[in-house]
């Protein structure tokens, strides 16, 4: 049974206005207005049959490893689904940023978590989408990981249909804290997925957080990462694996406030047909953070002549005694590597296989839980039997 | 016996360019024999390397070449794996990502199953590599490696003779195995391709210097020079080269 919901007059006035124009330097390369082909979608109540969730749940790669977990299903949250209590943590970023004020206007639930302590076993977040109307479903998560604390996060996207995702996950780590945060965006091929994740660390957190981008036709991730304290440390990483006519386009922004702070951004990006990937990253560097050691690359691995692979990387610093870096490649499978391995026997799709999951594999390796690195490995494993790159 | 390479009358130019390499080259190969091609830079030594493991940008318009009775430039560089021609490349390529072992796993699987072979288990394929790689001097931390990378110039020859012992090929084609060796490194890599020889196996190895055949005894010499095979002889034709140089036996060939 669909109940539509009357739209909030926030919704009927911003549906609208609030879709970032191209003009916008961060949207040049993704323009949603003609992204999205059609009128915005609304929120509506979908009601989910049993069998549909159990069937989105299995299909996750994590469908085995996540002790604790906690279930969204059509943007609220599943109890009967779910292991793990839902909370009550404020947010407090502004929404000054499309994708957020987006998902201010539309969101119906989401995670609020707090950890404290050492988190042993993974949690996992499970956002499911099911077949129904075209509409928006947005949740908006609130993580906090006390002072001390750790935990290893993961968030899973999955769907069936025409939809539009909007998630936002704001994270907060206290001094000394560590967050492994693993987040697998596999919608459903007609989906549209927007996302903003904001993390800010106090002094001496640790961050390592992968994002792996498969699905959806439409994608665009921002990522936000302040440094609010004295020696934290993060590392980005991130693998797109997209054939047919996918969008992704991730736009990050890292900012060192304080000194002595660490940061790595590595993405290693797979087009094949006529999939195009964006990677914009921005490395700001306060007047105040000093010693600061930041380093960003990103690299693109096109399978056919029609794929297309941007990158806009940025660097401002206003601190004088930094290290900062970054660099971009693009190109094909080296023609070299290809005939070594189809010399000792190795069939071409087999040689590709390999050579991709060789690209690739440096991301994956800044996973540090190893079931979920396997899962990943797997599930890219499964993506490049299809993948093999054209003949 | 039957030949088990026969190159008749091979002419082979550059697809992009058009120059000929090799012009109305032909060389038959039989069982268990060892052919070193000898022939100064430029003569298109490597050349037929790669065309013989089936490299891309090769034009070959005329000739033929015969593989166990089979045309071998119609088969993709696999199939001919699978049937036995292995190239040990001047020049091993690094592969970052790949780890060595799963390579050879993954090649030498890839050959039995083309072959109608059952897959060889990892318990027995680990021990297989490792009694090889021990007698090349190979450690486990080579094993673990990346293919070829950050290996010495060494290790990369060593690492191809260890692909080589794995893979069990017929047609063992070596190119400059011997470039950048030192001595003790030249000894190890020729008792490994020693090691090898057998009745059912052939050798082609291809050297600019007459060093590598003090160790690597060959049943025939061939003169190569701008791309045909000028002057073929046995053991002796090697040491005479080396005394005379090759211009004299480019000028004896014009």
């Amino acid at each position: 049974m669909n109940l539509a919901v009357t739209r909030t007059p926030a919704e009927l006035a911003y549906g609208g206005e609030l879709l970032p124009h191209a003009r916008l330097e961060d949207w040049k390369w993704s323009n949603l207005r003609i992204l999205i082909d059609r009128p915005y979608p609304p929120r509506l109540k979908v009601e989910a049959r049993p069998a549909d969730i159990e069937r989105l749940l299995k299909s996750s790669p994590f469908a085995k490893i996540a002790g604790a977990r906690m279930v969204f299903v059509n943007g609220h949250y599943d109890a009967k689904h779910s292991k793990l209590k839902n909370g009550d943590v404020a947010g407090t970023i502004a929404n000054d940023e499309p994708v957020l004020a987006l998902n201010a206007a539309f969101a119906t639930g989401g995670a609020h978590v707090r950890i404290e302590g050492t988190a042993d076993t993974p949690i996992e977040l499970v956002f499911i989408a099911t077949a129904a109307e075209a509409r928006t479903v947005a949740t908006r998560n609130v993580v906090e990981i006390a002072a001390g604390a750790s935990a290893t996060l993961i968030e899973t996207h999955l769907g069936e249909g025409d939809y539009l995702a909007n998630s936002v996950s704001e994270i907060r780590l206290g001094e000394g804290a560590r967050l492994d945060r693993v987040k697998v965006e596999r919608e459903a091929a007609d989906a549209i997925h927007l996302a903003h994740a904001h993390v800010t660390l106090a002094k001496s957190a640790t961050l390592r957080d992968f994002t792996l981008t498969s699905g959806a036709r439409v994608n665009r991730q921002n990522g936000t990462y302040v440094f609010a304290g004295d020696g934290g440390d993060a590392k980005v990483a991130g693998v797109y694996l997209l054939g047919g006519k996918q969008h992704a386009d991730t736009r990050l922004v890292v900012d060192h406030r304080m000194p002595r702070c660490i940061s790595r951004e590595l993405f290693k990006c797979v087009m094949d047909d006529h999939a195009r990937g964006i990677f914009q990253g921005k490395v700001m560097v306060r007047r105040d953070a000093q010693k600061t050691d930041g380093k960003q690359s990103s690299h693109a691995l096109l399978l056919s002549e029609t794929a297309e692979f941007d990158a806009k990387p940025e660097l401002e610093i206003f601190a004088d005694d930094v290290v900062c870096g970054h660099g971009a490649t693009s190109g094909d499978l080296d023609r070299d590597h290809l005939f070594y391995l189809r010399s000792r026997g190795i069939p071409e799709r087999e040689a590709k296989s390999l050579l991709i999951a060789a690209f690739v594999g440096e991301a994956f390796e800044s996973i540090g839980h190893d079931g979920i690195r396997a899962a990943l490995i797997a599930y890219a494993g499964g993506w490049l039997k299809q993948h093999g790159g054209s003949p | 016996m039957n030949d088990m390479l026969d190159i008749k009358n091979l002419p082979v130019k550059l697809a992009d360019e058009d120059r000929a390499i090799i012009n109305g080259l032909s060389l038959s190969v039989k069982p268990g024999e060892v052919h070193a091609i000898m022939g100064p830079n430029g003569s298109g030594k490597s050349t037929l390397s790669y065309v013989l493991a089936g490299r891309a940008g090769y034009e070959v318009t005329q000739g033929s070449v015969t593989y166990k009775g089979e045309d071998l430039l119609a088969m993709a560089p696999d199939a001919r794996a699978a049937k036995g021609v292995f190239l040990a490349f001047q020049y091993p390529v690094e592969i970052p990502g790949v780890a060595t072992m799963q390579f050879l796993k993954v090649a030498l699987n890839a050959q039995r199953k083309a072959r109608g072979e059952k897959e060889l288990s990892t318990p027995d394929f680990m021990r297989l590599v490792k009694d090889k790689a021990a007698r090349l001097n190979i450690g486990q931390d080579m094993l673990k490696r990346a293919v070829n990378v950050g290996f010495s110039g060494g290790e990369k020859k060593r690492a191809e003779i260890l692909q080589m012992a794995v893979l069990e090929p017929s047609l063992c084609v070596l190119d400059e195995t011997d470039s950048g060796l030192d001595i003790d490194a030249l000894r190890i890599v020729a008792v490994g391709v020693n090691a090898l020889r057998a009745p059912g196996r052939a050798m082609i190895v291809i050297t600019h210097y007459q060093r590598l055949l003090d160790y690597i005894v060959p049943d025939k010499v061939h003169v190569l020079s701008q791309g045909r095979i000028v002057k073929s002889g046995g053991k002796e034709l090697a040491l005479e080269l080396e005394a005379k140089g090759y211009a004299e036996f480019a000028k004896e060939a014009a």
